[in-house]
């Protein structure tokens, strides 16, 4: 599902690569978690999957297609396949729940009659059923963040990227993050999660990828969080 | 599409006084340059009723002319055969050209009707009441005096005018007074075009949030575009409407209401059919000035 090929990346004007020489392969439908310290390379890692920055040197493949060769006018296209969710949710906050998951199927053209049956399962399916026109700021954290995941899944993508999820959520709100993520990873979505919350990692036991300065120095499947902050 | 129009309304409201300062700017400079492009068709009309402002205009003997060439009444053939040669081997003149007394009459007519005391004159004239005329264009425009004082002298012959001193001064100042306005314009769309790159560099920091998330979902640009396009489009539409109420204004008071009245018999003045033209142009230009920044300008602002 998603390939890195001796990936290197140096931003401009910067010595240090901020990934060097990344080789590794993540299957569809597994789960992976993305750990290691503040500029190990995780933002960068996963901005590459997204096409925001293109590597130096070496090949990405998401779902079989190199990216980087991918001309600008298809990423849209690429990004439709990938759900991606965020530390600080963002969220509209002039939109209520409802209109903030349909908004990601409005501006992918999707017809009303599929938005008016798409959003209302996805919301069910992350359990804020009956909360579609409440506005974000009447919801707890642990919703909003449910918010953002119905609007990354909503379009049923091949891959979820989240990136430290959990960061802003207290450890009970953040067990229920994790299940639902983990709900999302058993309809076969490929889910890969940044994190520097010890406890999910170490409770879930699933692959763990550990970045240091750029470099990969770990990949351990039913892997534990495994280092110290 | 529904999803378009209403982040179009929403960037409208939000831009209400961008927008309305980009209409007035763009008004006033398409007012110029629409009213440049009046001026310049007037100016082809002076030039084509008149003809080449170098060319001396001989007429004819008609039947009433009071000179002394004319005793004979309306110029015979012979004496037209004899002023055509006379044209035809002055080393002086490069060509020229003959206007029947009915061409004449023609034009006559449409300088005469734009006015009531002039079509009360017109109903006394006849084709016959006008003469036969020679356009010749000179080798050396300056050097007019040979042929003047040959050709004057010859019967049949009833006057020889050089319109160059005439429309000299007029052509001069329609010149003018076009550059002047279209220079005044070019200002103007340039103070437009820096707007609309203003408001969609606003727009966009207004609305990173949302654009940052269409284009995380997925997006296409066009998608991310057109609610910016459509403003653009939109803003441009009601400045050629606000234009072209101005010129049909101008038109209405200034060329119907006076010009053609009063300073009738110096040229034919333009007509509706010349200000429709122009407001065509001056719509094609205004679509072109919010689209072409628009799209460069979202490409930069956006990263779409």
């Amino acid at each position: 599902m998603i390939r890195f090929s001796k990936v290197s990346k140096t931003y401009p004007g910067q010595k240090r690569a901020a990934l060097d020489g990344i080789d590794l392969e993540i299957d569809k439908g597994e789960f992976v978690f993305l750990v290691g310290a503040s500029g190990s390379g995780k933002s960068t890692f996963l901005r590459l999957i997204l096409r925001e920055i293109r590597p130096t040197t070496g090949q990405v493949f998401v779902a079989g297609k190199e990216i980087n060769r991918l001309s600008n006018w298809k990423v849209p296209k690429l990004r439709r396949q990938i759900g991606t969710v965020f530390q600080d949710f963002r969220l509209l906050p002039n939109k209520t729940v409802f209109e903030n998951v349909a908004f990601a199927l409005e501006v992918i053209g999707r017809g009303k009659d599929e938005i008016k049956e798409l959003v209302p399962e996805t919301l069910d399916m992350v359990g804020l059923d009956g909360k579609g026109h409440r506005y974000p700021e009447e919801l707890s954290g642990g919703e909003q963040q449910r918010v953002a995941i119905a609007r990354a899944f909503v379009n049923r993508p091949m891959v979820l990227i989240a990136d430290e999820p959990t960061g802003n959520l207290d450890p009970a709100t953040s067990v229920g993050i994790m299940k639902l993520l983990d709900r999302i990873n058993r309809t076969d979505t490929t889910v890969l999660m940044s994190t520097h919350d010890s406890s999910v990692v170490d409770q879930m036991r699933k692959r763990v990828i550990e970045l240091s300065e750029g470099r990969l120095v770990r990949d351990e499947a039913r892997g534990i969080y495994g280092y110290q902050n | 599409m529904q999803a378009i129009f209403s982040e179009l309304r929403a960037s409208l409201t939000r831009n209400t006084s961008m927008t309305i300062s980009l209409i007035v700017t763009m008004s006033v400079s398409l007012m110029l340059a629409s009213l440049g492009m009046l001026l310049n068709a007037q100016a082809e009309r002076t030039e084509q009723y008149f003809g080449d402002r170098l060319q001396l205009q001989v007429n004819l003997c008609t039947k009433n002319s009071p000179a002394k060439t004319c005793i004979g009444g309306a110029a015979s053939d012979d004496q037209k055969r004899a002023v055509r040669q006379a044209l035809s081997e002055n080393p002086e003149v490069k060509e020229f050209t003959v206007r029947s007394p009915q061409e004449n009459y023609a034009q006559a007519s449409e300088l005469l009707g734009q006015s009531e005391t002039g079509r009360q004159q017109l109903e006394t004239l006849g084709a016959d009441s006008f003469p036969e005329s020679y356009f010749v264009t000179l080798k050396d425009p300056q050097k007019f005096d040979g042929v003047v004082s040959q050709v004057s002298g010859m019967d049949g012959v009833g006057n020889v005018n050089s319109l160059r001193d005439l429309l000299g001064p007029l052509f001069e100042m329609l010149d003018k007074l076009k550059w002047a306005a279209i220079a005044t314009s070019v200002l103007l769309i340039f103070a437009a075009i820096l707007q609309v790159s203003n408001t969609i560099r606003m727009t966009a920091h207004a609305r990173r949030r949302e654009i940052g998330i269409m284009r995380l979902v997925g997006a296409s640009s066009w998608h991310i575009q057109m609610p910016f396009v459509l403003e653009s489009l939109l803003a441009a539409l009601a400045s050629a409407l606000i234009a072209a109420v101005g010129l049909g204004a101008f038109m209405s008071f200034v060329v119907y209401g006076y010009l053609r009245d009063t300073l009738g018999r110096i040229t034919t003045w333009v007509r509706w059919e010349d200000a429709f033209i122009v407001m065509g142009w001056t719509t094609l230009l205004a679509l072109l000035l919010a689209l072409i920044p628009t799209l460069v300008m979202t490409r930069k602002y956006l990263d779409v």
